[in-house]
């Protein structure tokens, strides 16, 4: 059998990008001409790329040269688990830092990490996650004084350092 | 202007080393992480430059600017984030270079055609002042937006694996830049409710997904960045291979000169920025080149190219803000801001009036550039190591680091999660060949293109054809026609004669 293309992971983005188009044109429908025009210009001109799109995957799909296969996306297997983690150990950090502040959490997400893509060692862990959960405060809450939300470890060393 | 002023301000200028150091490894710092762009850092450093006298402050916060954009390349050929946008067409073939164990090279070539491209149009800058300051005169909004579009379609002809797909991405993007509410009416479009997204989507969040947390997920895949005979290569760097990147970059010195006259020309176009000369100067190099197939697969002319541009900008920018009292860009607007504080009217009567501040901040440039090379080059060696960290330690860091960065340009952790999405949208781009360049460049320019679209269309009061109504605004169009049809003539000749 030939080796097939899998034309699946290709469609993402413009199906990504006919959704985005459709919710735009969606939003600017009641608007006055100023604030639509750019829009409906961008969109049209991008719906159409997009339909050029699809009509060159479809003919590879009816030649039978592809098929809707993801694999781009998936492979390799083992690094699919990672990836994910990642994304979701990320998402966690975000909603933790109101609640733990920016050391904390910093260093918590960290280490999970190093742990998720393989590092063992416990030591290594805990400096490479000091190292870094240290330079962010040092960086951005002492030096930068930015507005990241302060947790246990941001009051506590406000107070040591009043 | 005689020859004892100029003199005479190089010497003033020279005697500053002491604020032009410390501006020059800020600008570095800077400029290496992405999140943290050069008219933040200089909004931060208000209190100091407003203290300063406005010759010292303007010397400090020039070091800076230029230092930043020299900067910006060193991720870039690294680990393929680009430090801001100007560096974004230097991943192209710095990144390659990298993985085939050249990042050293890479970097040298980097720094000294910034330098040299910076250095030259600095000169040039301070020769030509009376002159280059009416380029932004001629061009309107008609024009502006065959620029941008012009912008953007060059960066789908430079992503030549897929045209069609890099449009897709360029002008997903440029939708994405439309985001927000419009500059007539406020009134909110795809905001998808967040009052987060009523300003436009924030550039930082998308550099950093589209750029370092979509290539962080990519690189998850190997052990280490580069393949196993670059890894060797990367550890027997040495002072050698420095050398041999100076030798190199000397060797391409009409490229370097050329290369950064398109960043200077660009530059002086308010609003076009380091971004758009930088893919403009790659572009019109592959064009030109012997060998346009070899670029992306990590040439020397793919690294000089834009890293001379987008160091020409540096000088660009700052005419018409000096001729006109019209910002070239966000950092010449702060700057702009510090000397209005100070008192001084920007236009062409400041050539007049102060003529010691007019050119002084040029010859500042010069100046900073000959520091910086002194100071930059010899740290290549070390920093081309970073690639021998393992993916295991590199790709959390880069996550959970640059995601925080994503925090500094507005202070909302929405900016976080929002780069986040963009990250996870740049994996699958990256994965299905959809560019990702292409997409942050439109991203990049949607707001300033819809500007001056709406512009010119309610100049025409809504008539389309108003943008082919000017001569220029038309040599640009023809031009733009000619920068999709000649790659594919050339490619269609060679594949003739070999026939």
């Amino acid at each position: 059998m030939a080796h097939k293309t899998p034309l699946g992971a290709d469609l993402v983005i413009p199906l990504l990008a006919l959704a985005f188009a459709a919710y735009f044109f969606w939003s600017i429908a009641g608007l006055a001409w100023e604030a639509k025009a750019n829009g409906v210009l961008i969109g049209t001109v991008l719906v159409g790329l997009v339909a050029i799109q699809l009509a060159r995957m479809g003919r590879e799909l009816a030649r039978g040269a592809g098929d809707l296969r993801l694999d781009p996306l998936w492979l390799p297997r083992d690094a699919l688990v990672k990836r994910v983690g990642m994304v979701l150990l990320t998402v966690a950090f975000i909603a933790a830092l109101d609640w733990l502040g920016l050391t904390l959490s910093l260093f918590l997400a960290m280490a999970l990490a190093l742990r998720l893509m393989g590092v063992r060692r416990p030591a290594t862990i805990l400096w490479v996650s000091c190292a870094v959960a240290g330079a962010a405060y040092l960086l951005f809450v002492a030096i930068l004084d930015s507005a990241f939300p302060h947790g246990p470890i941001e009051q506590l060393l406000a107070r040591l350092f009043a | 202007m005689s020859w004892e002023f100029l003199a005479g301000q190089f010497a003033a200028q020279f005697a500053l080393w002491w604020l032009i150091v410390p501006g020059i490894l800020l600008g570095i710092v800077v400029g290496i992480l992405p999140g943290f762009s050069p008219q933040n850092t200089l909004i931060m450093l208000l209190p100091l430059t407003l203290a300063l006298p406005v010759e010292q402050a303007f010397t400090f916060m020039v070091s800076l600017y230029c230092a930043n954009h020299l900067a910006g390349g060193v991720p870039a050929i690294l680990v393929r984030i680009p430090g801001s946008g100007g560096a974004a067409a230097t991943t192209l073939d710095g990144y390659p270079m990298t993985q085939k164990g050249q990042g050293q090279q890479a970097l040298v070539l980097s720094f000294v055609a910034s330098v040299a491209g910076g250095l030259i149009t600095a000169l040039a800058t301070l020769a030509l002042l009376p002159w280059l300051s009416q380029i932004g005169l001629y061009l309107r909004s008609v024009e502006m937006v065959v620029v941008m579009l012009f912008g953007l379609t060059l960066i789908a002809v430079i992503a030549a694996r897929d045209t069609l797909k890099a449009l897709v991405a360029g002008f997903f993007g440029l939708l994405i830049g439309v985001i927000g509410t419009d500059h007539v009416y406020s009134a909110p479009r795809a905001t998808f409710g967040f009052l987060e997204l009523y300003d436009g989507v924030p550039l930082v969040a998308a550099l950093i997904g589209l750029f370092a947390v979509s290539e962080a997920l990519v690189m998850i895949e190997e052990k280490m960045i580069v393949a196993v005979e670059g890894r060797e290569r990367a550890m027997r760097t040495n002072w050698a291979d420095t050398l041999e990147g100076l030798r190199i970059a000397l060797r391409m010195w009409w490229h370097i000169v050329w290369t950064a006259f398109v960043g200077l020309f660009i530059g002086v176009i308010p609003g076009a920025g380091a971004s758009i000369a930088a893919f403009v100067a790659y572009q019109q190099s592959r064009l030109w080149s012997k060998h346009p197939e070899r670029y992306g697969t990590g040439i020397p002319e793919g690294v000089i190219a834009p890293e001379a541009a987008n160091n020409g900008v540096t000088s660009g920018t700052l005419v018409p803000m000096m001729a006109l009292g019209v910002p070239g860009g966000t950092t010449a607007a702060v700057m702009m801001i510090v000397l209005q504080y100070h008192g001084m009217v920007m236009g062409p009567r400041l050539f007049i009036n102060d003529p010691g501040l007019a050119y002084g901040v040029f010859v500042a440039m010069v100046v900073a550039y000959v520091f910086m090379i002194f100071t930059i080059l010899p740290l290549a060696r070390y920093m081309a190591r970073i690639v021998l960290i393992e993916t295991t330690y590199l790709a959390p860091l880069i996550i959970l680091v640059t995601i925080v960065a994503a925090f500094s340009e507005r202070q909302y952790v929405f900016d976080m999660g929002l780069a986040l999405v963009f990250g996870v949208i740049g994996y699958i781009a990256h994965k299905t060949n959809y560019h990702v360049t292409a997409m942050l460049i439109g991203i990049i320019l949607g707001p300033l293109f819809e500007q001056y679209m709406v512009r010119s269309l309610r100049l025409s009061e809504g008539n389309l054809m108003v943008l082919f109504s000017s001569t220029l605004g038309n040599v640009l169009w023809g031009l733009l026609a000619l920068s999709l049809v000649l790659p594919s003539l050339r490619k269609w000749r060679r594949h003739e004669s070999r026939r």
